[in-house]
Order: C-alpha cells, then sequence, then structure tokens
C-alpha cells in the first residue's frame, strides 16, 4: 500500500509536470510523493479527485464527448441532482455522454461518471438514466476503483520502475498511469463491487425522488441483448450477468416498491436527449 | 372515430410499447392492477411465455399465451436471454471493421470508432475534452432547481443492512 501510494503520488507529480493543463498543486503532489515514504499511504480526497482526472481523461481519449451541448448539460444536471443526495454530496461530480455505438457506463474516483451514447439512446426515462448514474455514483461513494486501482497498482510496480531505467522519466510514469487506469477498465471491478453498487444504486435513485426501477429496467433491457452482440460485449466481459443483477435485486423488492410510484420523467428526458 | 380506426391505434399502441416476447421465471399470478392486493385474473406457471406490453414501477403489463392480459412482477420476467434464438448482430463492430477498411462512405464519414477493449488499451488522454466536460457542470443549487422542476422529492432512505 505505500509503495503504491508512493509510485502513484510521484506519477501523478510526473504527469502535472508534462501537463499543464491540469493545473495541479505541484508542491502539494511533491510532498505527498514524499510522505508516503512516512504516512500510511491513504490516498485524501484530493489525490482522489486528481486520479479522476487523469482517469476521465484518459476515458475521453478513447471516446469523446458527443457534440450535443444540450444533451451533455443535461445528463449533467440529472447527475448532479442524485450525487447531492448521497454522503459525498461536494464532490467536484461531473457527468458526460461518451459518442461511442457500444452500451456501457463508466466512473472515475472522485466522481467523474460517463455513459455511453449507446446506452443512452436504448432508455426511455430520466429514472432509467438516474439509476444507471447512480450505480456509477455507487462506485464512487465506495471507493471500488481506489480498491482495483491498488492491487493493480502493486502488481505494475517493479516492473514499471524497472522499465524507467534510463528513459525518460515524467513520460514513463506518465505511460504507468495511463497504464493503470485502462487495465482498470478492461478488467473490470470486483463483481461483488458491482452487485454492491446495483443494492446502493437503486437506494440513490429513490432518494432524488425518481421511481427506483430504472436500474432494474436497464438490466432487464439489457438481458435482453444477446451476450455476444458488439454492442454490450465489452460491458459484459466486465459486469455479472444481468440475469444474476436481477436476481439479486429481488431481495429489496419491498424497498423498491414503496416508491415505485415515483415519477420516470420521460418526457423531459425524449425531449432533452434528441440527437 | 370508427372500429377500425380505434383497432388501428390499439395496435400501434402496442407497437410504441415494443411488444417483446418474454418468459415467466417463477410461479406468479396476473394480476388486473399493478398491485399486490389487486385481483387475480390467472395464475402464471414458471417458463410460460408472455407478451411484455408496458412498465409501471415494479410491475409491466403483459399478455398471455391464451390472450389474457395483466400486470405481473417486473422482476419474474427474463427476456430470450443467453443461448436462446440467437439474434441477428447490431452490427457496431461490422461498421467499424468496414470504417476502418475505408469501404463504406457513410460509416467512414461518421467517423465514430466506439469505445471496444482495443480503443480503451490504446487510449492516451484528452485532457481539452475533459475540460469541455467540465465547462457544462452544473451547480448543486442549480441541479435542485431542475429537480423540482419536474416535480421530484428528495426522500430520506437508509441503505440496506451491510451496505455504508
Amino acid at each position: 500500500m505505500r509503495r503504491f501510494a508512493c509510485v502513484l503520488g510521484i506519477a501523478l507529480f510526473a504527469s502535472a509536470t508534462a501537463q499543464a493543463q491540469f493545473r495541479l498543486d505541484l508542491n502539494r503532489l511533491l510532498d505527498t510523493a514524499r510522505s508516503a515514504q512516512h504516512a500510511t499511504g491513504d490516498i485524501d480526497e484530493k489525490q482522489e479527485i486528481e486520479i479522476g482526472r487523469e482517469f476521465g481523461a484518459i476515458l475521453l481519449g478513447a471516446a469523446p464527448l458527443v457534440a450535443n451541448e444540450a444533451m451533455q448539460r443535461y445528463v449533467q444536471s440529472v447527475g448532479r441532482w442524485v450525487a447531492s443526495q448521497t454522503e459525498r454530496p461536494d464532490l467536484p461530480w461531473q457527468f458526460g455522454v461518451l459518442d461511442a455505438p457500444q452500451l456501457n457506463a463508466f466512473a472515475t474516483p472522485g466522481g467523474f461518471i460517463f455513459v455511453t451514447r449507446g446506452l443512452l439512446e436504448r432508455m426511455r426515462s430520466e429514472a432509467e438514466l438516474a439509476g444507471v448514474l447512480a450505480h456509477e455514483i455507487a462506485h464512487v461513494l465506495q471507493k471500488h476503483h481506489l480498491k482495483a486501482i491498488q492491487a493493480i497498482a502493486q502488481q505494475k510496480t517493479a516492473a514499471g520502475l524497472l522499465s524507467l531505467v534510463g528513459r525518460d522519466r515524467t513520460a514513463g510514469m506518465r505511460d504507468m498511469l495511463v497504464g493503470i487506469a485502462s487495465e482498470m477498465y478492461l478488467r473490470g471491478l470486483d463483481r461483488g463491487d458491482e452487485l454492491e453498487a446495483d443494492r446502493l444504486g437503486v437506494i440513490i435513485a429513490a432518494r432524488a425522488g425518481y421511481d427506483p426501477y430504472g436500474l432494474p429496467a436497464i438490466l432487464q433491457m439489457l438481458q435482453a441483448i444477446n451476450p455476444g452482440d458488439s454492442s454490450v460485449a465489452f460491458m459484459f466481459k466486465t459486469h455479472p450477468a444481468p440475469t444474476d443483477r436481477l436476481d439479486a435485486m429481488e431481495k429489496q423488492g419491498a424497498m423498491l416498491d414503496a416508491y415505485a410510484g415515483q415519477p420516470q420523467v420521460a418526457e423531459r428526458f425524449a425531449s432533452q436527449t434528441q440527437p | 372515430m370508427n372500429r377500425t380506426a380505434v383497432a388501428i391505434a390499439v395496435m400501434l399502441a402496442s407497437c410504441l410499447a415494443g411488444a417483446e416476447p418474454a418468459t415467466v421465471l417463477r410461479p406468479t399470478e396476473l394480476k388486473k392492477e399493478p398491485a399486490s392486493d389487486a385481483p387475480t385474473l390467472a395464475p402464471l406457471a414458471e417458463k410460460s411465455k408472455v407478451e411484455v406490453l408496458e412498465r409501471k414501477g415494479g410491475w409491466t403489463r403483459v399478455k398471455t399465451e391464451s390472450g389474457a392480459e395483466g400486470w405481473m412482477k417486473m422482476l419474474l420476467l427474463r427476456y430470450a436471454g443467453p443461448g436462446a434464438s440467437p439474434k441477428s448482430d447490431s452490427g457496431v463492430t461490422q461498421a467499424l471493421d468496414t470504417a476502418r477498411g475505408g469501404t463504406s462512405s457513410a460509416a467512414a464519414t461518421t467517423g465514430v470508432r466506439g469505445l471496444d477493449p482495443d480503443m480503451l488499451a490504446n487510449a492516451r488522454p484528452n485532457p481539452a475534452e475533459l475540460k469541455k466536460m467540465e465547462g457544462f457542470a452544473v451547480t448543486r443549487e442549480s441541479a435542485a432547481g431542475f429537480a423540482a422542476s419536474a416535480n421530484l422529492q428528495p426522500q430520506k432512505i437508509a441503505y440496506p443492512k451491510g451496505a455504508p
């Protein structure tokens, strides 16, 4: 853990110097890298957010935003409202629609959340969008990504540091951070963490005043798609099967039913997500 | 409106609702209304086939093979699913292959390569796009106004036991 924090601290520092656009606090990051040798190695919230911005930039490097400002602002509004109902209401939450035909959604540490255009196009209401965003928000609340990153970083550290010998360190460290991010998204999160994000997600959506069956409805839509289809193959590879996720949700039936009469907000969704 | 027009409207409505075949996961009941205490119209056997008409909260309106229409628990429905009647591919991959090969002008002009494992493995950070996203951000206060305009009422609900 300590070694991880140290490596990550150095990597963040290196990437910060490589990309001035990120306007990171260089002195503080340098302190982090130094102090990691003495401290517990835990990642504080500021570091978590910085990792999130780096990872968000990488996801946006794989697929840019859909060029539709009204749609982007709409998704930001739904997400910000839902995130405000959680235990971390004041993170710098960001929500974006990635221009990709596949069906998927992603989050980074610190509250950067993405849904693909392909998934948005299959939704029928704001409650369904809120349900998907709430699932991703739950990953951020529970710091599931940090857990996954730590596991990968621990494996990569030795090899990564060796590869830096005789190389440009800044570029090397940045490559390592990019490598950790893409490996994490390719592997996916822990299966238990995905089910936990479902459990918390339906509650967060209900807290925000939506019909909490939005997320189950999306899972049922996904369940109807052939898992070998190219639009869902990547998402299915990194998540439990939708039918298992629906089975797990049945245990929450009573809670879900208590709030099932809340609005789905289908009309606003339809008008705001027009291409 | 004459009878034919009504019939057409009903047909259209069920098309729009996206009538889809599904299977009943476990024995349950077909209800007259979307509520547990509504009168039961018929028992639904495990693995019986239904057509899905619409969803309301945790209830889905279905049509059984014998033609009865009513409501059943949404979570007890499963669609075709793994292995059953493989549908044709959505064509996402084919479109991408064509775009890469440059043989289809329609696919090539959209320029969207999508978010597959290949793209992710080779992605380089795009900080300009992140900045654009942050420019679209809304404040907590304006999000609250946005919610109120759709009549969304915040609720206090605890997480299930074992969760934070």
